[in-house]
Formats: C-alpha cells, sequence, structure tokens
C-alpha cells in the first residue's frame, strides 16, 4: 500500500495552521532585525565583541564592514566559468558484489568572442579493498571506516574538488575565470560524525585543500576566481551577529547568563527564526552583494589557513545566494569582484540559478532508471563470468511484489 | 552547395525504407529533397531528405525562452554557448535506391543502413548521374514522413534541377513522370507542379 493521503491530510492542515500562526510574530522580529542591521554603524566595536562572545551558535566574523551594499563590476570581455557537480550509486548492502559509483558532472564555459562550451560526465567505479574502506597507515584491522553513506558523499566532493581544478588548469594564461561549486566550501559532513583524524586529513588536506592550492597557485598569471554557490540558504551566521549586538552583557557568554534561561526571555529572542536571507532580501537591491563575513566554525579557523572561508549573500532577481569563496579570494578586490559580477551574470543566464551549475548538475545525475541499468549490467558480467550474482532476500522482495 | 561528399552527420535511427541522422553541427540540415547517402559495405545507399527537426538532447528538458535582453539572436547563441551541446538538429530520410559497382538501381536495397553510419551530401554529379531515372519518385509517393508527399516530391525535383541545369531538360523528364504518376489524380498534379514554379 503506498502513503495514505487520508491519514496524513489533517496532520499536513495543522502544520499550515502552526506556520500561519507564527507568521505575525516572525514578521515584527524580521523587522525589528532589518531596523537592528541597518543602524549597527559601528562595525569595528561590533567586531571585537564577536570575536570576545563564547556563544552556542556560529557568529559570522566580521572582515571590514556590516551593513554595506555592493553592485556588480562590468563583466570583462572574455571569461571562462568552470563548475563540476557530482552523484553517486551508494555501496548497496543486499548485493553480492561490493562497490560503489561516482559520477562527476564537469563544464566548462568560455564567454567572449570565441564562445564554446565543454560538458562532459565522468563514471568512476570503485571496488577494490582500498576503495571500499577508509585505512589509517598504520591500520589495526577493525579500525578501518567503510566507505558508503555520508563518508561517500565526502569522498564525492573531494572528486568534484579534483576535476575542477583539473578543469582551471587549462585556463589560458592571462585569462579571467570562475570556479564554482555547488554547496559549501566548509566540510560540514566532517562534523556530523566523529571522523578519526587520517580521515579528516585525507579530505581536507590531501584532498579539497590542496586542490583550493592548486587553483590558488593557476592566479600567479591568471585571475581565476573559486566559489560556492549555496541557494535558498539557511544560515544564521549574520543574523547570529546581530545576537551578539543586542545582548546585555559586555562580553556575550550564552553558557554563563542564559544557561536555564527560557527560550522566550533571553535577550536576542527577537531573533528567533530570522535567517540571514531574510535580512538581506529586504536590505540589498538586484545583483547587489552584502559586505564579506568570515566563518568561525572551528574546522574553518583550525583545518582551511589561506583558503579559510568567507561568504557574502548576492540578491539574484529570485532569491538570495550565499557564496563561499577563500581568503584569497576575499582580499583580493579584483578576484572578489570577478567573483560577484560572474555569478551575477550566471544567475542571469540559468533563469536564476547558474547556468554552469545547473548544467554540471545534468551531466552528473544518476537517476533511478540509470541505477537499475547499472545493475544490470553489472549482473550480466558477473553472470558472464560465471559468477553468482548474490541478491538478499530484502532486496528480492522489494522487486517482486505479490499479495 | 559545399565541398563534394561533406558529411553531415550520423545515423541515429533505421529501417528499409528510410533512417534518421544526427547532424554533427547544431542547424547544420541538408535541405528537403535533397540527395543524401551512406555507405554500407561496397553498396552505397542513397536517400532523400524528408525533413528536419531541432530539440532538446535530453526529452526532459524543453528549451526556453532566453533572448528577452538579447539584441539579436546571434548574440544570444554567443552568451549561451552551452546550447550548442544540449541541442541537436536531426533529418530524416527516405530511401530511393542504391549504387553497387558503380551502377545505380532506383529501388529498394536489400538491408537498412547500419547505425552510425556517416550520411553524406551527394554532389551534383552524383545527382545528375542517379536523376536519370525518375523511378525512386515512387517512393517518394509512398514515403510516410511528417511533410506532405506533394512538398517532399516537388523540393526534391526543384533541387535535383538546379544540380542538372536550366538546359538539361531534367524539368521536362520530371513533368513527363509526374504525369505518368498522377495520371488519374489531377489535384495532387497540380499541387506538385505549382510547387515546382
Amino acid at each position: 500500500m503506498a502513503l495514505d493521503l487520508h491519514k496524513v491530510a489533517s496532520s499536513l492542515f495543522g502544520m499550515t495552521n502552526d506556520f500561519a500562526a507564527s507568521q505575525e510574530t516572525r514578521a515584527e522580529n524580521l523587522a525589528n532585525a532589518i531596523k537592528i542591521f541597518a543602524s549597527a554603524n559601528n562595525a569595528k566595536s561590533l567586531k571585537n565583541k564577536v570575536e570576545a562572545s563564547k556563544t552556542s551558535w556560529l557568529v559570522a566574523e566580521i572582515v571590514n564592514d556590516f551593513n554595506g551594499k555592493h553592485k556588480p563590476g562590468a563583466l570583462p570581455e572574455e571569461f571562462g566559468i568552470l563548475a563540476t557537480d557530482g552523484s553517486q550509486i551508494d555501496v548497496d548492502r543486499h548485493r553480492g558484489a561490493r562497490c560503489y559509483l561516482i559520477n562527476i558532472g564537469t563544464v566548462a564555459l568560455k564567454y567572449g568572442n570565441n564562445p564554446r562550451a565543454e560538458l562532459n560526465s565522468h563514471p568512476l567505479l570503485f571496488s577494490k579493498e582500498e576503495d571500499l574502506a577508509a585505512r589509517p597507515d598504520n591500520y589495526i584491522p577493525g579500525r578501518e571506516m567503510m566507505v558508503e553513506g555520508s563518508l561517500l558523499g565526502i569522498r564525492r566532493t573531494v572528486e568534484e574538488f579534483k576535476y575542477l581544478a583539473e578543469l582551471c588548469a587549462g585556463i589560458p594564461k592571462k585569462d579571467k575565470a570562475l570556479a564554482l561549486v555547488d554547496g559549501s566550501l566548509i566540510m560540514w559532513g566532517l562534523l556530523s560524525k566523529e571522523y578519526p583524524d587520517y580521515i579528516v586529513d585525507a579530505v581536507l588536506e590531501n584532498g579539497i585543500l590542496q586542490q583550493m592550492e592548486s587553483i590558488w597557485q593557476l592566479n600567479s598569471e591568471r585571475q581565476v576566481a573559486l566559489a560556492s554557490y549555496i541557494s535558498f540558504s539557511r544560515s544564521t551566521d549574520v543574523v547570529n551577529a546581530l545576537r551578539v549586538l543586542v545582548c546585555p552583557h559586555e562580553k556575550a557568554d550564552c553558557d554563563k547568563y542564559c544557561t536555564g534561561v527560557s527560550t522566550e526571555e533571553r535577550p536576542c529572542a527577537c531573533f528567533d527564526g530570522i535567517r540571514d536571507r531574510d535580512i538581506f532580501w529586504q536590505s540589498l537591491d538586484c545583483d547587489e552583494r552584502s559586505d564579506v563575513f568570515a566563518s568561525r566554525s572551528r574546522i574553518n579557523c583550525t583545518r582551511y589557513g589561506r583558503h579559510r572561508v568567507h561568504f557574502y549573500y548576492i540578491k539574484t532577481f529570485d532569491e538570495i545566494a550565499r557564496v563561499e569563496v577563500p581568503e584569497w579570494v576575499a582580499n583580493d578586490a579584483e578576484l572578489l569582484s570577478l567573483s560577484h559580477s560572474l555569478v551575477i551574470n550566471q544567475c542571469y543566464k540559468g533563469q536564476g540559478y547558474p547556468v554552469a551549475l545547473s548544467e554540471a548538475h545534468e551531466q552528473a545525475v544518476v537517476t533511478g532508471a540509470d541505477r537499475e541499468n547499472f545493475y544490470h549490467l553489472m549482473d550480466e558480467y558477473m553472470a558472464g563470468k560465471k559468477l553468482s550474482v548474490t541478491i538478499s532476500a530484502k532486496s528480492l522482495s522489494k522487486k517482486t511484489r505479490w499479495v | 552547395m559545399e565541398g563534394v561528399n561533406e558529411r553531415l552527420g550520423e545515423v541515429i535511427e533505421a529501417s528499409t525504407g528510410g533512417f534518421s541522422a544526427q547532424c554533427y553541427k547544431l542547424y547544420e540540415l541538408p535541405a528537403l529533397g535533397e540527395l543524401v547517402k551512406c555507405h554500407y559495405d561496397e553498396t552505397e545507399i542513397l536517400a532523400v531528405t524528408c525533413g528536419g527537426s531541432t530539440n532538446s538532447f535530453e526529452p526532459g528538458r524543453r528549451p526556453i525562452a532566453r533572448g528577452h535582453d538579447e539584441t539579436s539572436e546571434d548574440s544570444l547563441y554567443q552568451n549561451n554557448p552551452q546550447l550548442n551541446q544540449l541541442l541537436r538538429s536531426e533529418f530524416g530520410t527516405v530511401v530511393v535506391g542504391f549504387r553497387q559497382e558503380g551502377k545505380y538501381y532506383h529501388y529498394l536495397p536489400s538491408f537498412p543502413v547500419r547505425l552510425h553510419s556517416f550520411v553524406y551530401r551527394c554532389s551534383d554529379e552524383e545527382i545528375i548521374a542517379f536523376g536519370e531515372s525518375l523511378e525512386f519518385l515512387i517512393l517518394l509517393e509512398g514515403a510516410q514522413c511528417e511533410v506532405p508527399v506533394e512538398e517532399l516530391i516537388a523540393a526534391c525535383i526543384r533541387r535535383m534541377s538546379v544540380s542538372n541545369g536550366p538546359d538539361s531538360g531534367f524539368s521536362v523528364r520530371a513533368g513527363k513522370k509526374l504525369t505518368e504518376m498522377y495520371s488519374g489524380d489531377y489535384q495532387r498534379l497540380r499541387a506538385i507542379l505549382a510547387r515546382l514554379r
């Protein structure tokens, strides 16, 4: 029996009622937040207060200013946009043969006098023991981590960066380009579980940071900005800076001052339910970007070095997006401006979302039918080699439904 | 007409009576009624193009209007270079004969062309040689294609007339052949002749 919508309809109705009831309070909170944001004219003092704060939530580091608005610079006559995206077929533990597939979509677009496009996909199959389990150098049996689920997602991101760096290596000298990835430059996935150091090192130092480094090095003879694009971001880093701003204590310290205080009575409760995008939707004009902030996440501050992730918000014609850039882009006025103007231009070409990212996704996507075909081909090859095609009883029962 | 035996594209669907081909370059379609050929071992299979189309590569991705702020259609393509990779031009053909050991035959070959066969534009010399007999028009008459048969036959004769030249007598021969084919269907004959002017 499929989902019985009749049974869930009343719960859905109740949920929408709750949303509607909270709208009025939220609108009041937002109006108040925008007023506080607009009047925060002492960025230096706020910066110091943020740096001294001890909060239970992530607060944006103020780099220079706080509530400025910046129009995009003029587009270069010639420029390139490089983007990658990925998808995967995870290990199916109901099958005898363990393997996984990562499909990386790559896009290289050249604009100007000789426009051209190269769209490709790179399916990578992993079935060797060293691919299926991550192990430290001084391996002790039982200490390995199986590469599947969220760890496979992380591995995929590393492959996306590898291919992006490869694309960037092909940028001719003196050219200007933007290298774009979907999602965050910060590997939040590494924080979701307690991954051992050898995994973190493999993903960061020997993974994405190595690739970011090689993209950075290209800048000696070219202008290559690296950025990631987060559509409809749920971040609250800037709102949290406002929480610090309104905190009545000289040094905001949630544990010290607010432990045991009810949610509604906290001095910063007026920002509940507000996201950064709500504030910037009202404070920015179309195409403008906000000031640049830095993420104070632990992993970013301790591991990213010169690639420490900074971010700004842009307003496209239909949403606020968060654009993350490494420190070397944030600190270089030309690269920063290049990233801003090219991202905005990409959004116009892509009906609100960067066209290079959307095409990279199209190249990478693995549909349900693709997955079926992949397993069908695998079974065929296995049968051809007289290998038994083992499928678990559970998997089989899902495929052959009976009454 | 460009160079002799210019390669136009590649067969993506084939049957004994016709085949479809995808152009290597977007919009570089042969004209309606043009004579094209494929190789099948030592045999050349000849076909007349019976329609072209340009569509999205993926059936689920419909093209959308993009040019609101563009100054020209050219600039639209310049500013969206990915379109050349995401769109494809295709043309359909009706097989009208074949050539074996230097001799043309104006009826269907024994086998359809192979998938991924290269499709070439026929040269003027080849068009003139094949057009020495107009028996193949009967195959066009029975063709199942999206354009009306009158349009297809007229387009093919017009195209062959250009290769043959005005003083070759080709038009007179074509007129006689049409009169013979449509002796009992004056309306259709008139419709085709009206499209030869």
